[in-house]
């Protein structure tokens, strides 16, 4: 896009690209709204799918009878992630694409979701993470049982500390794969071709999967091991089950952090406006 | 595509994008163009190239980790290497044909596009009977080179594997074809492109993705088949009492599941039947807007 056509806001202060305004953080104007239960709709569906196949991948794995019988740890770890980059691409247009209350977490704390579809979208992810491992139950009942249920647990040899900070170093991570992507400073540059967010955002999760599936199965998504563990019902996953919330919404935090007050400087430019603009 | 380059249409609906009318069920003038028969050449030899490059994937796996036969359990690409096969074939097809048919490659896509009204009836028929033979064809060639091993090691036939019931198979399928058709529409979704700087060769990425995705879920419990023209070809080159019997799971469960993607995104997503109840409401909101 050329300067000359550029809009006159926007020549003002030599950008191309405009941040959009905070979100509102108390928006009840949204529920009355088709756009946001269609949101609420795609995330739930695909968080649905989402633990469908990922933990179809795990038991079907754990099922194996010989070694490299199974798709493999790796396979696993591409399971996530590469399904997360498809759901991620099919439902970005739609609410966002976050299939992850960790990940809105983190963009409510930097005001892109108001608290309102915040909440709703968190309900919505829980809800089809238990009915994805639902149909895997329902599907492969006596391995599900059996074999872990999918469900995520620290191993054993690991304390709770080391899966605590597995947990909120993978989730930073991910959260900050998802500011870079959708950061429209960056759009700018890639010439606003937004399809291209969901890869970067699919390969992070992979990455941590490949890190820290030894450790606690990977959680870093808080609907993941809820649903999990709902269907599982195992003590142990639920007496491990703060792990994948405390550790998964404080790496969220501290990417929200991380990104707007240092790679961003929103605090710095609210003190230099003036002479930023100058420079700018 | 800058606004004064937008057509009157657009303009005045306030979008930057244009859904296409949807296309007439019964569209016979087709049949008399060449862009037509191309299409559905495409789509027989891209079908024929998918099924030989992944039958011949399962059954080199097979061969190779024969332990009888003097194989190593590890000795073979795996059953990761497997669903590589067929998400990362169906990347490179659909990216080769999208331009030329849709690339669809499947019947359960064509299927789900015709209820969308994408594709006319003669189009589809002719797409799955295309798909249908080239799928024939590609394990042929399979068979023609290796005929021993392939007879001996299931040809590659999609089947109800063992400790699973049938009604476990059909939901696996359909809720598997559901993931390939919903990101088939999402790919495909004008609305979407235009987000996209219109750049559609993005597409194929996501679904080869998808395809590899329910693979590695559901290879253990029907080999895979959300691909009615995968299914079929191998039976009819294998000709095994098994293959056959199961062959409706291959037929009905891709169906329903492509059925339902169809309504999930026309209806739920679209909002086509509330957006055509609210038109009037909803063109006075984009006016404001």
């Amino acid at each position: 896009m050329s300067k000359e056509v550029s809009e006159e806001g926007k020549t003002h202060h030599g950008k191309d690209y405009v941040d959009p305004p905070p979100a509102p953080l108390l928006d009840m104007g949204e529920l009355k709204s088709w756009s946001f239960y269609r949101a609420l709709i795609a995330e739930f569906i695909a968080t649905l799918l989402f633990l469908y196949v990922t933990v179809a991948t795990v038991i079907g794995h754990k099922k194996q009878t010989g070694p490299c019988d199974g798709v493999g740890l790796l396979g696993i770890a591409w399971a996530f992630g590469g399904m997360i980059f498809v759901l991620v691409y099919c439902t970005a247009g739609i609410s966002g694409g976050h299939i992850n209350p960790a990940v809105t977490f983190g963009l409510f704390l930097a005001r892109k979701v108001s608290l309102v579809r915040a909440l709703g979208y968190m309900i919505a992810q829980c809800l089809g993470a238990i009915c994805g491992v639902g149909f895997v139950k329902a599907f492969m009942k006596t391995p599900y049982n059996t074999l872990g249920g999918g469900a995520n647990t620290v191993a054993d040899g690991y304390s709770k500390g080391t899966a605590l900070g597995a947990e909120i170093i993978g989730t930073f991570v991910l959260v900050y794969t998802v500011f870079s992507a959708t950061d429209p400073k960056r759009s700018a540059r890639d010439s606003h071709i937004p399809v291209l967010a969901p890869l970067p955002i699919g390969f992070a999760v992979f990455m941590v999967h490949l890190a820290t599936i030894p450790i606690t199965g990977t959680g870093i998504n808080p609907a993941r091991s809820f649903g999990a563990a709902v269907i599982y019902n195992n003590e142990k996953a639920w007496d491990d089950q703060w792990i994948f919330w405390v550790g998964p919404f404080l790496g969220a935090l501290a990417a929200a952090a991380y990104h707007q007050y240092i790679l961003r400087a929103s605090a710095i430019k609210a003190l230099g406006s003036f002479r930023s603009n100058a420079t700018n | 595509m800058t606004k004064d380059e937008l057509t009157e249409e657009e303009s005045l609906s306030g979008k930057d994008y244009l859904d296409p009318p949807p296309v007439k069920t019964f569209e016979v003038r087709e049949l008399k163009k060449w862009s037509f028969y191309r299409a559905v050449i495409a789509e027989f030899i891209a079908t024929l190239l998918f099924l030989y490059v992944t039958v011949l994937t399962v059954i080199g796996f097979k061969s190779q980790t024969d332990i009888n036969a003097g194989g190593g359990a590890c000795a073979s690409v795996g059953l990761l290497g497997i669903s590589w096969a067929f998400g990362g074939m169906i990347f490179i097809l659909v990216y080769c044909t999208a331009g030329i048919s849709g690339g669809h490659i499947n019947p359960a896509v064509t299927f789900g596009l015709f209820l969308a009204s994408k594709v006319s009836l003669v189009r589809a028929v002719s797409y799955m009977v295309a798909q249908c033979l080239g799928a024939t064809c590609g394990v042929g060639l399979v068979k023609v080179f290796q005929s021993t091993y392939y007879n001996r090691y299931g040809g590659g036939a999609n089947m109800l594997s063992d400790g699973y019931n049938v009604g476990v198979g059909v939901g696996a399928e359909i809720i598997g074809t559901f993931v390939l058709v919903y990101t088939v529409f999402s790919a495909t979704d004008p609305k979407r492109n235009a987000r996209d700087s219109h750049i559609p060769v993005l597409a194929p990425l996501p679904i080869g993705f998808s395809v590899f995705m329910v693979h590695l879920a559901t290879i253990p419990i029907t080999g895979t088949g959300i691909n009615p023209a995968r299914s079929f070809g191998a039976a009819v080159i294998y000709n095994n009492q098994k293959a056959w019997d199961d062959q409706w799971i291959f037929w009905v469960g891709p169906f329903v599941g492509a059925a339902i993607a169809a309504f999930y995104h026309q209806f739920v997503l679209r909002a086509g039947a509330m957006k055509a109840y609210g038109s009037v409401r909803s063109q006075l909101h984009e006016l404001h807007a």
